[in-house]
């Protein structure tokens, strides 16, 4: 039991740390000149980053606690959840930027969709955080997608 | 407290089975109070002179695999719970290392009285004319011709005679100086054949009067409380092929019973000699589906499982859960000796859970159940689950496993005699018709019982539902540190199909 809240906290304290130094976090990852500037002056790396971990902890908790089906228990069945998950939030959060470019009059499409594609990892990696997090305390699924 | 079971012939043998059975299901004798007995040892003896006797060697192989099963769960451990819980040890194992002089079996050793014709083993041809002629007064040709490998072929005649020879046997010996104050011993024996008929007061005169032999433990011998199970007919017998042939014949079933019941009445439970505390009387006026004609010598006595040896088997734990006060006075001695007799609920000539009393229900349906259940998943399910959910927790349950000794041995040498004395006892008659053999879905299992309504139709029972309970209280529970993986499994199990019960099945109560 120690050692799952320990699990817990260093995932709560990684996806904190991603959501207080979100800026560095995307602009290390990707940098285009121009959209980054924009997408920093509208503000926008902050509530992306809160739909990313969001989208990420709660597709997570949805596999283990409220599926946590003993038919969804193996290792494939969590990397479909993934998948789903890491389309999910870039597709959200792409509608957003686009509605926030827009709304600005800005185009910056393959920007976005390279952005996008660069969150799609970052929301992968944090879906991994999350799942090492909680799954301890899944009934069914506790074991996947590696057992404990 | 050590339950020395003496099981006596062919019934004696069938009764023994169907009290493994209830054993593995986990039933257990109930006290005065209403508790499980914590201390009881189960101390089984076959008496039977016919040891080619496929009901004995059944017998016999089911209380092996019993306890090596029971071994690799609880070590030596006497109070256990769940499944296998009953605590069953050779007379063998009782006897001190340095003196164990007897065969490592459940089977009493008779080699005085097996190799023998009844005309050789009392000495015929040696005796005097008048002898020979008050002999042949008392015993007809084909007894003293019988040979006694076969047993004594419905003759109590023979088997009070020869079983007289037990009293100077090792196994005896054996018997007394494991035999403590504190300890009971009861019988399992038919009244209307020849070696239970004989055997059960032989037994029960050899241990009163043990003073008068030289044997260890003898005071506490003479105040041991006896019970003693007497199966009346139950089981009705072909025709044989040869018309000449009539050893055994049901026509004789009651006379014999008559007679024997008097005789009894006379040495053992009367006014007069009170021998045994308690005497509980089985039998049904319907009897069984006709047995293919067997003296012993055509088939080896291969006879089918009965409802009565079902119920037989719950006289021994009736017994051991009686209070000492209610069959002993102050000094020890016998009281007056208590009789029982059972009842079914409902007089049905198909037998299910509810047409037993509540009390035998209580005892046995929900273990019973949970027994069941535990056979259909280890016949569907748990192999699938290897490596998933509850199996992955420590200690894990690995792919090897499925090839350890105990696994073999629970899933071949128990369940496959389970499955068959469900089988056997379904085609009797009475039929006894707990479960639905054929079901594939365990929530149909259970014959005349439904799972439970919901608002879009009812709860289900299978594979699934049972490994997500196994997976949550798996998950909530770290008793099996010790890397048990079997006691790991079946005590799950135990705890996952108690809730699924309760939570899913109506009435098993």
């Amino acid at each position: 039991m120690k050692r799952n809240i320990i699990y817990l906290a260093c995932g709560l304290v990684i996806t904190l740390l991603f959501i207080i130094f979100n800026v560095n976090v995307y602009e290390t990852a990707y940098y285009a000149q121009g959209f980054s500037d924009q997408f920093f002056n509208l503000g926008l790396y902050t509530p992306v980053s809160l739909i990313t971990a969001g989208v990420a902890w709660m597709g997570a908790a949805i596999y283990y606690f409220v599926i946590n089906s003993v038919r969804f228990d193996r290792w494939y069945h969590w990397l479909l959840t993934l998948a789903i998950v890491t389309l999910l939030a870039p597709i959200v959060c792409y509608a957003l930027n686009d509605y926030v470019f827009a709304k600005n009059d800005l185009m910056y499409i393959t920007e976005s969709i390279n952005f996008e594609l660069v969150n799609l990892a970052i929301t992968a990696i944090l879906f991994i955080v999350a799942s090492f997090s909680m799954r301890w305390w899944s009934s069914n699924c506790r074991h996947t997608p590696i057992p404990q | 407290m050590k339950l020395f079971i003496f099981a006596i012939g062919g019934t004696g043998s069938r009764v023994l089975k169907s009290l493994v059975m209830l054993s593995a299901a986990g039933v257990k004798p109930i006290d005065e109070n209403g508790n499980p007995l914590s201390d009881l040892e189960i101390v089984p003896v076959i008496i039977d002179p016919h040891k080619s006797c496929a009901d004995l060697k059944r017998t016999e192989s089911l209380l092996n695999a019993y306890c090596q099963i029971r071994k690799q769960l609880h070590g030596d451990k006497v109070n256990a719970r769940g499944f296998f819980a009953n605590r069953i040890v050779k007379l063998h194992d009782l006897a001190a290392a340095n003196t164990r002089t007897i065969d490592d079996s459940f089977i009493f050793n008779l080699n005085a009285v097996e190799h023998h014709k009844f005309r050789e083993f009392i000495g015929y041809d040696t005796m005097n004319q008048a002898n020979q002629a008050l002999t042949s007064l008392l015993f007809a040709d084909y007894q003293l011709e019988n040979k006694m490998s076969i047993g004594f072929v419905g003759s109590p005649n023979i088997g009070s005679v020869a079983l007289n020879e037990i009293k100077d046997s090792e196994e005896f010996k054996a018997f007394a100086n494991a035999f403590t104050a504190g300890d009971r011993i009861f019988f399992i024996s038919s009244i209307f054949g020849g070696t239970g008929a004989a055997g059960f007061p032989i037994m029960v005169k050899n241990i009163r009067q043990a003073q008068n032999i030289d044997l260890n433990n003898k005071e506490a011998l003479r105040r041991a409380p006896i019970g003693g199970l007497t199966v009346l007919p139950y089981f009705s017998i072909d025709k044989g092929f040869d018309p000449n042939d009539r050893r055994i014949d049901t026509a004789d079933f009651i006379i014999k019973t008559q007679s024997a019941l008097e005789y009894y009445d006379d040495t053992l439970t009367g006014n007069k000699a009170s021998s045994v505390n308690a005497i509980f009387y089985l039998g049904d006026k319907v009897l069984s589906r006709p047995y293919e004609y067997d003296p012993g010598d055509k088939r080896d006595q291969k006879d089918p499982a009965h409802f009565i040896e079902l119920i037989g088997a719950l006289a021994p734990f009736k017994f051991a859960g009686m209070a000492d006060s209610s069959l002993s006075d102050f000094n020890g001695l016998p009281l007056p000796t208590k009789a029982f007799e059972y009842g079914l609920d409902k007089d049905t000539a198909e037998i299910d859970f509810f047409a037993l009393g509540k009390g035998t229900r209580a005892l046995i349906f929900r273990r019973l159940v949970k027994l069941h259940l535990l056979f259909m998943y280890l016949r569907t399910g748990f192999a699938g689950n290897i490596g998933q959910g509850y199996t992955e927790d420590n200690p894990r349950i690995t792919r090897e496993f499925l090839s350890s000794q105990f696994y073999r041995t629970l899933t071949t040498q128990f369940f496959n005699p389970y499955a068959e004395w469900l089988h056997e006892m379904l085609g009797n008659q009475r039929s006894v018709h707990l479960f639905n053999m054929g079901a594939e879905n365990m929530g149909e299992a259970i014959f005349n019982v439904k799972t439970k309504k919901t608002l879009f139709g009812s709860k289900s029972v299978n594979n699934d539902v049972i490994k997500a309970e196994l997976n949550r209280i798996s998950r909530d529970n770290h008793d099996y540190d010790d890397g048990n993986v079997a006691l790991k499994l079946l005590d799950l199990f135990d705890q996952a199909a108690e809730k699924i019960c309760a939570e899913r099945f109506d009435n098993i109560n």
